[in-house]
């Protein structure tokens, strides 16, 4: 593999004029980037240590960073680096260390190395292959190869004719470039066509610094915009967005998992042959993180036994086939009227309503919305950020008065002082709807967030729009915030406006390899390879299923599996064959995390069962949203990695 | 780090020439810069014409394992189409025309420098690069990129109120220069002799 040095320490002499005057040093060592990820330490910062104490002078002490250059964590780093006694800083690292130290630490600081030019190196991996980035790609006209970077005079309009045996005259070790380039060219066919080309001129004024520096400006603007990290992959929802919602056809039968949240499984309250109706409990609550679960059919319960389950592999379910009339529970029926529900009541119906969480975490929202502080503001999360899912989207739109009505309901149950609907600026129909609906409650605001992943992950919404940094290991609520699903939100309204329990939602069926993407209101306990088929089936046979969006979803190996209540999208996308190669500490991952981790680590941990590295890491403050992941360039199953890690540190106390 | 610009729209229409295409995207560096919107308007006027075999959208060509693997399963398209136009940075044609010896394998985009930002993300710094690291007699703001003229040796005279001649939107470097060896009491420093700057390449060090 290659090295992609970049800088190395500066010459004895040189160092010994710098040090000359200055005294009572510590010394600051980057770890270099682009390179095999084995050695974390780099050897010139004891080096210099060494030439430092050879001049007789002082080291107050010595650290080593990753990424110096990545101001948001060196500074962050930096806190409570610097001992007392430290008069000056000596740097080893390219420049961009250099400067980025120089400009936060309030002492005086040295460059110890000197950076060098790794020309052309810029793909992410660590290939051989060199693009000077020239701004006028020759590579159509010499059969791709490149006479800029191969031939070492650079002549971009054949030979020089110094070649001898087609090895290069100025470096006997190398190939003619220009050899190669016939040789390829000879082999496609394609001599004619070159030699009739005429002589390229080459324009030397094209590399545009000013668009350079604006665009990069413009970049590091959106990457720190609202919260550090994320990424913004393309979004693919076009296949689905402008599709109104259809109510899928009524199952023959359900099968409804006793697990559909966060906590302990249902207890069943049925029994094989009962007849059971819509919205009738067949489970009841647990425990305090529990929820009931409700029939989504009227019929007769065939039987209760182990059924495939999307996140957890088997579940205890109730299998009921349907006798296709739907018919209601007598206890479905609408309650008082908001103002005059207590905080208690709501709590109490979304309880018994068996309402979670239908982002997909499940937890049960009667829990979420008991704080044991005070909130003083309920986000309601429209971002939707995931690509390809447009439930959320679509339920805002068509369902707009329930979701406002929703959210009232949460602010006075929380006694919050205000709601607050985020939506990304990819969505302008909601965001335009949601203001006109919300234009005349003073409490109730929209705001809009340009789109970018994970925004709707609860620490990074509360940071975008309350600038509140969630503890380690905190809830929302620490920050006097509650988080709400826009799904759960409108379930909310169902159960308080009609008595209604949690036994539809909304389903986004889509991704490339699906013949005809739709959003469908489903009941819970469908079987999804009946949703796949209603739409059209699959196209190819090369393709990966996943119950959820792209980034979070969970890959289902068999479509056998119920609908459940937090199954906000089925994606069917092409499968993607890579294999995991070494790390080449690209950094990519760190730069992308939200959370300001460093997941390149828990990759090199996991693979050596270092499970204390990964908790002295905090691998627990990962929130597997797979930026890093989705980002690396080697193409390493991080958040496998991570969730092995977070297991074994549980298992550790 | 780099950025890549389409090339025009001529150019390329003329490369493709009624010559049925594959096409492969690369976004590996997007966020780097890649003409995400542009390059995939191109492609649905190219693809109008029913001349493209195929195409992927993929990331990090230039890692030949997993390049490989990825174009395995679209190996007729790609065997069926008289040119391979790739959208990507000039390593990742490389690679591919290096793996597709005999085929066409054509560059639809130009590669930009991003000079100084070799770090993880482009951040606020330039580096030059230059193998002589000037911060130590600067107070660690580079007069290479900082100073429009590069100038090593002090300021040239020409800044108006603190801003360069050149660009009246940058500062001037040495100013900048200047004032913060003032805030850290190193003045002193810009006493110290001329430097001589050695142009040899990194291959030549």
């Amino acid at each position: 593999m290659e090295n992609y040095t970049k800088y190395r320490l500066k010459s004895n002499d040189e160092l010994a004029s710098v040090l000359a005057d200055i005294d009572n040093l510590f010394i600051i060592a980057c770890n270099k980037c682009f390179k095999e990820f084995e050695t974390i330490d780099e050897p010139e910062c004891a080096e210099l240590e060494k030439i430092v104490s050879d001049q007789g002078k002082k080291v107050t002490g010595s650290a080593r960073v990753d990424f110096l250059c990545n101001k948001t964590q060196t500074e962050r780093k930096l806190q409570d680096m610097i001992p007392e006694g430290t008069e000056n800083v000596l740097v080893i690292s390219c420049g961009l260390g250099i400067q980025t130290i120089a400009d936060l630490a309030d002492k005086p600081v040295y460059a110890a190395s000197n950076s060098l030019n790794y020309t052309g190196h810029h793909g992410m991996a660590l290939t051989k292959k060199n693009c000077d980035a020239c701004a006028q790609c020759y590579l159509n006209v010499t059969g791709g190869i490149c006479p800029i970077v191969d031939c070492s005079k650079s002549l971009v309009n054949g030979q020089c004719g110094g070649a001898k045996n087609g090895k290069c005259e100025v470096d006997p070790n190398k190939d003619c470039a220009w050899e190669k380039i016939y040789r390829r060219l000879e082999k496609q066919g394609r001599l004619s066509e070159f030699l009739a080309q005429p002589v390229q001129l080459r324009d030397y004024s094209k590399v545009d610094f000013k668009f350079v520096n604006e665009y990069v400006k413009s970049i590091r603007e959106n990457r720190l915009e609202g919260y550090y990290g994320g990424i913004h992959p393309t979004e693919r929802k076009e296949f689905t967005e402008h599709i109104a919602l259809q109510r899928f056809p009524d199952p023959e039968t359900v099968v409804i998992p006793l697990s559909m949240h966060a906590g302990a499984p249902a207890n069943p309250v049925v029994q094989v042959g009962d007849t059971v109706k819509v919205g009738q409990v067949i489970g009841e609550s647990a425990g305090f993180i529990s929820a009931p679960v409700h029939s989504s059919v009227s019929g007769t319960v065939t039987a209760i036994e182990n059924h495939g389950h999307a996140t957890r592999g088997e579940c205890l379910s109730v299998v009921i086939k349907s006798d296709g009339k739907n018919t209601l529970h007598e206890s479905i029926k609408p309650n008082k009227d908001l103002d005059s529900l207590t905080p208690d009541e709501i709590v109490d119906i979304i309880r018994e309503s068996g309402i979670v969480g239908m982002g997909g975490a499940g937890f049960p929202t009667s829990v979420k919305l008991k704080p044991n502080k005070p909130i003083d503001a309920v986000l309601l999360n429209g971002c939707e950020c995931e690509p390809l899912l447009t439930a959320d989207h679509r339920v805002l739109l068509e369902f707009a008065d329930d979701v406002v009505f929703g959210l009232k309901a949460i602010v006075k149950t929380v006694s919050a002082e205000k709601g607050i609907i985020v939506i990304e600026d990819n969505k302008p129909d909601a965001i335009e709807l949601l203001k006109a609906k919300t234009a005349d409650c003073d409490n109730l605001e929209v705001v809009v967030a340009k789109t970018k992943y994970p925004q709707g992950a609860e620490k990074m919404l509360i940071k975008r729009v309350m600038k509140r940094q969630v503890p380690r290991g905190g809830l929302p609520a620490d920050v006097g915030c509650v988080v709400s699903n826009i799904s759960t939100t409108k379930a909310i309204a169902d159960a308080i406006l009609k008595g209604m329990p949690l036994v539809e939602r909304v389903v986004t069926v889509t991704g490339e390899k699906l013949k005809k993407p739709g959003n469908y209101i489903v009941k819970i306990g469908t079987n999804t390879k009946d949703l796949i088929d209603y739409c059209g089936g699959i196209t190819g046979d090369d393709v990966t299923i996943k119950a959820g969006g792209p980034m979070m979803g969970f890959v289902l190996s068999d479509t056998n599996v119920p609908i459940m209540k937090g199954s906000n999208g089925i994606i069917v996308v092409d499968s993607d064959h890579t294999v995991e190669q070494p790390c080449i500490k690209c950094g990519r991952c760190a730069d992308v995390c939200p959370m300001e981790l460093s997941p390149l680590y828990y990759a090199k941990f996991a693979d050596q069962e270092n499970w204390q590295g990964m908790k002295d890491m905090n691998v627990m403050d990962c929130i597997e949203c797979r930026c890093c992941q989705y980002i690396c360039s080697s193409k390493i199953p991080l958040v496998d990695k991570i969730k092995a890690g977070k297991n074994a540190v549980r298992g550790m106390k | 780090m780099l950025i890549t610009q389409l090339k025009s729209k001529e150019t390329i229409v003329s490369l493709v020439d009624g010559k049925k295409i594959f096409i492969i995207n690369c976004q590996g560096c997007k966020e780097v810069h890649f003409p995400e919107k542009e390059a995939l308007e191109l492609q649905k006027e190219l693809a109008a014409d029913g001349k493209v075999t195929g195409s992927i959208t993929t990331d990090y060509i230039c890692n030949p394992e997993n390049m490989k693997l990825r174009l395995e399963k679209h190996m007729d398209a790609i065997k069926a189409a008289d040119l391979v136009l790739v959208f990507s940075c000039g390593v990742g044609v490389q690679t591919i025309a290096e793996y597709l010896e005999d085929k066409m394998v054509c560059a639809a985009c130009d590669s930009c420098r991003l000079p100084g930002f070799q770090g993880v993300t482009p951040i606020e710094y330039d580096c030059g690069q230059c193998g002589e690291c000037y911060l130590n007699l600067t107070g660690g703001i580079c007069p290479i990129t900082a100073c429009s003229k590069s100038l090593l040796n002090g300021q040239c005279g020409g800044s108006k109120n603190g801003k360069c001649e050149v660009d009246s939107n940058m500062e001037c470097g040495w100013e900048r220069i200047y004032r913060r060896l003032e805030k850290i009491g190193r003045l002193d420093v810009l006493k110290c002799p001329t430097q001589v700057r050695n142009y040899a390449t990194d291959d030549e060090v």
